[in-house]
């Protein structure tokens, strides 16, 4: 069923390319089933990441994490990349090119269909292309030329920043879960010298609260002389709220006098 | 107990103590830039431009991991950016600050910052945009040029 969904998505795909690379990635690839995040977090030594580079990791494969194998491992495999420092660096071929076809960057959506090793491959994948595009971009600034293709970095950068929001958003549901907690980072909600109610978040000290003296100096309450400056404040806000609403109404009004036929914008 | 998530500014390290296991980081988010040194450095020496954030230890472990580069020695220093030019308020712009991490490769390997913009004859491709842009420019150049039975004299002398 896996393959036949990847074969059709790959015959309605442009390039015969993308089928190739499916493929590959399922031959090389030997993902095992959806784990436990912290149980599955690897150690970095055991990631070499970059098996090939005819494409851009942006192009968004259509290769889903086929089911796994008979071996049953839970480590990653990957091929370890032998071009060092290269890697900072595109492909030959694409050097002093005036424009480098890069894909769409990835959705959230498309991220949230892939496994938690796969999305852990695909941030080292998008690192390592983030870096070899500011390479680019300070080597074209040093030499006083136009980078090839700069959107391809705002679409790494938003790719990654997709990813961390889908992996933030599996950590909290299996926090909630298993320890009925939201936050990683225990906090509370204090106020502050000014009157401010904010959400303070704990630091890790070696040592009991009452035995640190700067932690003593902070002040969790407010004065009661902070008092007339917070009603002050409030005032002051209220008073430019309304400003802001009859400034609204009295342009609608001037609007309306002038085209009496107007739909009134529902906001 | 390791880092999951990493955002920049909602970071903080676990505090450690003797006998804790070793600070583990996934997904790190932070990116090297390989530049080309300004001034003329070691065959072995590649120049990084790092986070203000990484230390030595990172540059090298990063390296090591990431992209398989057997690194000896890191030295890092922190350029400031300058503040001194100002722009048409009068105002100083203040140049970012950068740390910039100078790391020796192990086991005699050498390194030669690359030409990433070699020249290239462009031909373009028949019946492009590109094409039609190109004939109309030169045929433009072709007009400004003056008479060539002229002499090389120009159009401000009569006759």
């Amino acid at each position: 069923m896996w393959q036949d969904a990847l074969l059709n998505m790959a015959a309605c795909s442009s390039a015969g390319r993308v089928l190739s690379l499916c493929r590959r990635f399922q031959n090389v690839l030997r993902i095992s089933s959806a784990t436990n995040i912290q149980r599955s977090a690897v150690n970095v030594t055991k990631y070499h990441c970059q098996l090939y580079r005819e494409t851009s990791p942006l192009v968004s494969p259509f290769w889903s994490s086929p089911t796994s194998t008979a071996s049953q491992c839970r480590g990653l495999h990957t091929t370890i990349s032998r071009r060092g420092l290269e890697e900072f660096f595109d492909l030959p071929e694409n050097w002093g090119e005036a424009n480098v076809k890069s894909g769409a960057p990835w959705t959230a959506k498309q991220l949230r269909t892939k496994s938690n090793e796969d999305l852990h491959k695909l941030w080292y994948v998008l690192l390592k292309e983030k870096n070899m595009l500011l390479t680019l971009e300070q080597e074209s600034k040093r030499q006083r030329l136009q980078m090839p293709s700069p959107e391809r970095l705002r679409k790494v950068e938003r790719s990654m920043f997709r990813l961390e929001t889908v992996v933030t958003e599996r950590e909290t549901a299996l926090r909630l879960l298993q320890t009925g907690q939201e936050k990683g980072r225990p906090g509370a909600w204090r106020r502050n010298l000014f009157g401010y109610i904010y959400w303070y978040r704990f630091k890790e000290y070696a040592i009991p609260w009452y035995m640190n003296k700067r932690y003593k100096r902070k002040t969790f309450y407010t004065p009661h002389f902070v008092q007339p400056h917070m009603r002050l404040r409030l005032e002051k806000h209220l008073r430019d709220k309304t400003r802001k609403a009859n400034s609204e109404k009295q342009k609608l009004a001037k609007l309306k006098e002038k085209f009496p036929l107007m739909k009134v914008p529902a906001s | 107990m390791s880092l999951t998530t990493f955002s920049s500014f909602l970071l903080s390290y676990p505090l450690y103590q003797l006998g804790n296991p070793q600070l583990r980081l996934f997904r790190p988010n932070w990116f090297l830039t390989l530049v080309r040194p300004g001034k003329e450095q070691p065959p072995d020496t590649v120049q990084f431009r790092i986070p203000m954030e990484m230390t030595k230890c990172d540059v090298k472990s990063y390296l090591e991991k990431i992209y398989n580069v057997p690194v000896g020695v890191v030295r890092t220093r922190i350029q400031f950016g300058s503040n001194k030019k100002r722009n048409h308020l009068n105002q100083r712009v203040k140049q970012p600050d950068y740390k910039v991490a100078y790391v020796q490769l192990a086991q005699g390997q050498t390194f030669t910052f690359p030409d990433i913009f070699p020249e290239k004859d462009r031909t373009p491709t028949e019946g492009s945009m590109e094409e039609m842009q190109e004939k109309f420019m030169e045929d433009e150049k072709q007009r400004q040029k003056l008479d060539p039975r002229r002499g090389g004299v120009t159009e401000w002398f009569g006759l």
